[in-house]
């Protein structure tokens, strides 16, 4: 079955040779790291100290288990994300225009990796402040440590990477207290990062 | 306990500063399943601030527009009108996303065998089969074709039996295409 119905057999063989041949070859945004697994150690944007080995193992365990899971998956419909809705989230640009089946299909996985890294870097954050609930600073936290989340910069307030004692505000008032937490909890200034319409919609020409 | 491990999904209006409509709820995925994922990544005692799921949310659906928006600035280089996996594999290649790349190779071959399989059967009923060598299914050499699912506009309707008349209704013109089988996504 033809899913590139407008393609050309010459571009699209060209496609995926460039691809397959060469996957760090980026024509017009060259990758944050051009070899090697990403660590993210090797990023001067470190703001705060973590045992990077032990979370750098975690992920390559993470890895690796994906992986496995993959082998072992029998029923691809049984998906942890709808694919009706990640279809709605890529037609929100205005460019996009087909889809292909298998699209939703990947991005269901993909996304579940991308919300299991952050959550795991997120996760370090919060244990390095000794506590047990994951918070929005955390996420900040991991988003500001992580060099290829740069993209995500404008979802959380850059401040938040600040140390907690400069923070004197709470306007979060929807979070209820951490009753079992010992130190007062963590707040982020409340402010509305939602947007009517993703970035993505300013892509293409 | 402040903080409830057992939200899930309903409107998100609560802990946030904007009103949000059921039409805005379709720009995230359900916040059941997120929260559902990032519990798998936490030691079982960690505990998800609602506020924490809403931010992931929100990365979501930016990493999403994110990777579809480079996929897409590619087909329109190329000259092509549909987004598929290997446009997606690139972009997630080119804008860092390297890790992720070889898991979802495994993936879309999977996906790729299984919809080989009622391709070819669906193929049967079409007179002259078109021409997929170019287009070969990723590290799968045991199936020729690579499935094309269904051409849709708009609506969300997946597993759907309609052939001709369903990718009929997609096209602005040009040349009408073999209408492809139904496909192994479907909506909850």
């Amino acid at each position: 079955m033809d899913q590139n119905q407008h393609g050309q057999p010459t571009q699209e063989a060209v496609g995926k040779n460039q691809y397959q041949s060469n996957p760090m070859m980026a024509p017009t945004n060259p990758p944050s790291e051009t070899i090697g697994p990403y660590v993210t150690s090797s990023f001067p944007r470190e703001k705060q100290h973590a045992p990077q080995d032990i979370y750098q193992e975690q992920l390559n365990n993470f890895w690796a288990k994906q992986c496995q899971e993959i082998e072992e998956t029998t029923d691809l419909r049984t998906h942890s994300l709808p694919y009706a809705r990640i279809k709605k989230i890529m037609k929100a640009d205005r460019d996009v225009r087909m889809v292909s089946a298998e699209a939703p299909v990947l991005f269901a996985k993909a996304c579940e990796m991308f919300i299991m890294e952050l959550t795991m870097k997120a996760w370090a954050n919060a244990e390095d402040h000794r506590r047990r609930i994951l918070q929005k600073s955390d996420i900040a936290s991991a988003i500001s440590k992580t060099d290829v989340f740069d993209f995500l910069e404008d979802i959380v307030p850059r401040d938040v990477g600040i140390p907690r004692s400069s923070i004197a505000q709470n306007f979060d008032l929807s979070m209820p207290p951490h009753q079992n937490v010992t130190y007062p909890p963590y707040y982020v200034p409340a402010m509305v990062t939602g947007r009517p319409i993703p970035d993505q919609n300013h892509h293409g020409p | 306990m402040a903080d409830s491990d057992n939200d899930s999904g309903g409107a998100h209006n609560a802990g946030k500063g904007s009103e949000m409509s059921p039409r805005e709820q379709d720009r995230f995925l359900p916040i059941a399943n997120v929260s559902r994922i990032m519990k798998k990544a936490l030691p079982a005692n960690a505990k998800i601030s609602k506020d924490a799921k809403e931010t992931v949310q929100e990365c979501v659906s930016e990493f999403i527009s994110f990777i579809t928006g480079e996929a897409s600035d590619k087909c329109q280089r190329e000259k092509r009108k549909t987004i598929n996996g290997d446009d997606l594999l690139w972009a997630m290649t080119t804008l860092g996303f390297e890790d992720y790349v070889e898991p979802l190779k495994g993936y879309l071959q999977r996906f790729r065998e299984m919809e080989g399989e009622k391709t070819v059967a669906a193929r049967d009923k079409d007179a002259p089969p078109p021409t997929n060598a170019t287009n070969s299914a990723y590290e799968s050499p045991s199936y020729a074709a690579a499935p094309g699912g269904i051409m849709m506009h708009q609506g969300h309707v997946y597993g759907s039996a309609g052939f001709h008349q369903v990718a009929g209704g997609a096209i602005k013109g040009g040349p009408v295409y073999p209408g492809p089988g139904s496909n192994a996504g479907r909506p909850r």
